[in-house]
């Protein structure tokens, strides 16, 4: 029985009393939660994209082969922070 | 496909392959108008392909495109849509093997929080599609008997999704869709992501210690005695309280029943 081998690390009353808090802390924050909880309604991803960002340029060897082996990431990822510091793009920058 | 083309599985194949390299001639048998260049219009209708499929994953991964800027994504994506284009025609699936090929990809090892992100945005786009069910709110749960907490049942909602990561990865989400600027994140903070579209909305946020084993648990169908017990032998931080406030509140629970007794 692998119910044998997990110790016993919570009590029947230890639960009971987190039960207990934790539906009063709901309840009670039922209308106004706290935690950080981010909503988010993606937008329609099922347009017909035929518009901006179609090319018909007809040299696809440029979208194809953009060479990303020597690309370095520009966006945000500068604004993190590493345990060694700031700037997580020295690795790659030192290509 | 035009009606000359090579008919049946061969040339659909011969097709396809032919889409998605760029140093192959045009397919045989295509019709083009006096003067016009087989090799150049079906290079058009390539690069729109590839165009295509770049946005379907810009609009995935919004905030890894804004964490490693536009250009790098693009080029990963493409390289990414070459190697695995789409086997659905259902474009809101596509991307799902996206955060292992960003995992392996050479140019982002300096970003290990990256293919979490990623994975944060498959969650996501998944919980987004996923069933709908009304969620449990406390005052069902309230409704058990004292006796029976330990050995309710819980469904999971079909939207929860999980993500485990030794990144910050919630916090990297958040100020890239939210902030303008984004503010400084220190990414070595671990951050186990709940992912739950509880109604018309997605939202997501960072689990108390022990969160991820715990709703892990449930989801086997384990009782909640058990469910807590083994959330605490491998997460000794587990927190029972703050877990089951998330899971009274946040939409996380879409059934619940009293089982068998755990012993």
């Amino acid at each position: 029985m692998r119910n044998n081998l997990t110790p016993h690390l919570i009590a029947a009353t230890a639960l009971a009393t987190a039960f207990s808090a934790a539906l009063t802390v709901a309840a009670s924050a039922d209308d106004k939660p706290t935690e950080k909880c981010y909503g988010v309604a993606l937008k329609g991803q099922n347009d017909c994209a035929a518009g901006a960002g179609t090319s018909c340029a007809g040299t696809s060897k440029k979208n194809y082969q953009g060479n990303a082996w020597k690309l370095v990431p520009k966006g945000t990822c500068e604004a993190t922070v590493t345990p060694t510091g700031k700037g997580s793009l020295s690795p790659v920058a030192s290509r | 496909m035009p009606a000359s083309l090579e008919r049946g599985a061969g040339g659909e194949r011969a097709f396809a392959a032919r889409l998605l390299d760029p140093d192959c001639a045009a397919p045989r048998g295509l019709r083009v108008p006096a003067g016009g260049s087989a090799d150049r219009r079906f290079s058009v209708y390539r690069n729109n392909v590839a165009v295509g499929l770049v946005a379907t994953l810009a609009a995935r991964f919004p905030v890894c495109r804004r964490l490693v800027g536009d250009a790098f994504f693009d080029a990963m994506a493409s390289l990414f849509a070459l190697q695995s284009p789409p086997r659905s025609a259902v474009m809101s699936a596509y991307g799902e093997g996206f955060p292992a090929f960003v995992a392996e990809f050479p140019p982002a090892c300096g970003l290990p929080y990256l293919a979490d992100v990623a994975r944060l945005e498959v969650a996501l786009g998944r919980a987004y599609h996923a069933a709908d069910a009304e969620p449990l709110g406390p005052a069902a749960f309230g409704r058990f008997p004292q006796g029976a907490w330990g050995e309710l049942v819980v469904g999971l909602h079909p939207s929860v999704n999980l993500v485990a990561s030794p990144h910050a990865i919630v916090s990297l989400w958040e100020t890239n869709t939210r902030d303008a600027t984004v503010r400084p994140v220190a990414v070595a903070q671990a951050e186990d992501a709940l992912v739950v579209r509880p109604h018309l909305a997605a939202a997501v946020s960072v689990l108390p210690p022990g969160g991820h084993a715990f709703l892990s648990a449930l989801a086997t169908g384990v009782p909640l005695a058990r469910a807590a017990e083994e959330a605490a032998a491998r997460v000794p931080a587990f927190d029972l309280a703050a877990n089951l406030v998330i899971l009274f509140r946040s939409g996380v629970a879409a059934t619940a029943r009293i089982g068998a007794a755990p012993l």
